[in-house]
């Protein structure tokens, strides 16, 4: 039973991927366009216009939306997966955790994707790789986690309340800004930037900074706050899912 | 009456909320269900419109849990007979084989080996590898069918589906779903067609308002039943 489901989850996720090339007319390259887009926008309000960007704004900030869009589309796609496939929970029986995990993994293999070409423009920008890109890896655990789980406790909740889902674009974009995404936490001044320096998002995304652009290992004790506080929010969202499950195959279409 | 128990239902009922919003208004789909399914049986389940048959066979094929009584379940496979489940328009056939297959509680290995067959009897030659929004409804449809055929489960539930497409189809897809029955699976048939339920059921379930009201050998219950029937018309 448990191997028939990690079948399911990545032969969806591969068609998820698959479906998402066909569907548009540019296809894989939409991967790249969209948080391309996005940054420009950010650049030229917060570096040209307001002239608030500093040094090494833009690198910091493609690394920022890049890893944003990532964590954000976790928490929306995975957040709406029970949702758009009730159809199917009313029809087989089926785990409704199985969904946001599709989702999230496909929007995980994007996320590589455009990793790579993330790291190549900071290459030719005179950040060299070093080290301390090692760290990555723990940091990346700690955001899928906290993306996950945030991911999964709105899953849970929007098929029972699917009016909630005007109000997350809301509260997302509210968290981007108070998470140093499209400005950099030494930037700001204090007592505000220990009061931001709380948030586990902001943490990772200095952390991010750190690796990327200046070769320096994470901080280990704040990358391991966040991660503890990331793990007990996934398990959070699992259990709530759980606890739901029974209720979702009785929803009206 | 031999036969291990596979599934065994006791005074179950089933209840929805009448509308999604706030205030709680609970109507109960099934009332007050017995059924005992041993294995080898095949079982037909009889009622008019609203009686509760559908979310009956949901509750056997564990996609809705009961509210109240009890439910025992061996450790078997129950799959709803479902067409198309999962999907996906950009999608080739053959992917979609096999994603509808895992979803139906296939091993991937063994849509693989049945894709060639399903291939065939689907006769959509070339179009097998063709994103599916390309398909005619009946193209779809008889894709749908053929995957759905290869799906073997302890206890086979079936809703209404026993023959899609146009006549010729019809007709073949009717003939594999009556040799399915007949290879001594264990079937659940839910039908509007008492002509169907004598045809392919030894064994009857008559549920009228959300309650079991009588099950048992085929010709006893049929029997009781239009008795009822014609005590609910009016006289002449």
């Amino acid at each position: 039973m448990r191997q028939h489901l990690i079948e399911l989850v990545f032969f969806s996720t591969y068609a998820e991927l698959r479906a998402e090339r066909a569907r548009s007319y540019l296809g894989l390259a939409w991967w790249i366009l969209d948080p391309a887009m996005q940054m420009a926008v950010w650049w030229l309000l917060i570096d040209v216009i307001l002239g608030a960007g500093g040094p090494g704004y833009l690198p910091s900030l493609l690394i920022g939306v890049t890893l944003w869009q990532w964590m954000k589309s976790c928490m929306t796609h995975g957040g709406y997966a029970i949702w758009s496939n009730l159809n199917l929970v009313r029809q087989v029986a089926l785990p409704p955790l199985v969904f946001p995990i599709v989702a999230m993994l496909s929007d995980t293999v994007k996320f590589f994707y455009i990793l790579v070409v993330l790291v190549v423009i900071l290459w030719f920008s005179g950040y060299p790789p070093s080290a301390a890109y090692l760290g990555l890896l723990p940091l990346f655990v700690a955001m899928l986690l906290f993306s996950a789980g945030v991911g999964f406790v709105i899953a849970a909740l929007v098929p029972l309340l699917p009016d909630l889902r005007f109000v997350i674009e809301q509260v997302l974009n509210v968290v981007m800004y108070v998470s140093g995404v499209v400005f950099m936490l030494s930037n700001v001044k204090s007592p505000l930037r220990e009061l931001l320096s709380l948030n586990p998002i902001a943490v990772m995304m200095d952390a991010a900074r750190g690796i990327l652009m200046r070769g320096e290992f994470p901080n280990w004790i704040g990358l391991g706050k966040a991660s503890l506080i990331a793990f007990a929010i996934c398990a959070f969202g699992v259990w709530f899912i759980a606890r739901l499950a029974p209720r979702y195959p009785k929803l009206a279409a | 009456m031999n036969g291990e128990v596979l599934v065994e239902l006791r005074n179950v009922g089933v209840a929805f909320s009448a509308k999604r919003s706030v205030g709680d208004s609970r109507f109960w789909a099934l009332e007050d269900v017995d059924l005992t399914l041993r294995r080898g049986q095949r079982l037909g389940v009889i009622g008019r419109n609203g009686a509760g048959k559908s979310t009956l066979l949901r509750v056997i094929a564990g996609i809705l849990a009961p509210d109240r009584g009890h439910m025992k379940r061996g450790p078997v496979s129950c799959q709803l007979l479902s067409l198309a489940l999962g999907f996906v328009p950009h999608l080739s056939g053959r992917d979609n084989a096999v994603l509808s297959g895992l979803m139906l509680g296939l091993r991937r290995r063994e849509i693989v080996a049945r894709l060639a067959a399903i291939h065939e009897f689907s006769e959509l030659g070339d179009f097998f590898e063709q994103p599916i929004q390309t398909y005619s409804s009946g193209m779809m449809m008889r894709l749908a069918f053929s995957v759905a055929i290869q799906v073997e489960p302890d206890v086979l539930l079936i809703d209404e589906v026993l023959a899609v497409g146009d006549a010729e189809f019809q007709q073949k897809s009717g003939a594999a779903l009556r040799a399915r029955m007949g290879e001594g699976h264990t079937v659940v048939l839910v039908s509007h067609s008492e002509a169907q339920i004598a045809a392919l059921c030894d064994r009857v379930l008559w549920v009228e308002h959300g309650r079991s009201v009588m099950e048992g050998d085929r010709d006893e219950v049929f029997a009781a039943y239009h008795r009822d029937l014609h005590l609910a018309a009016p006289a002449p």
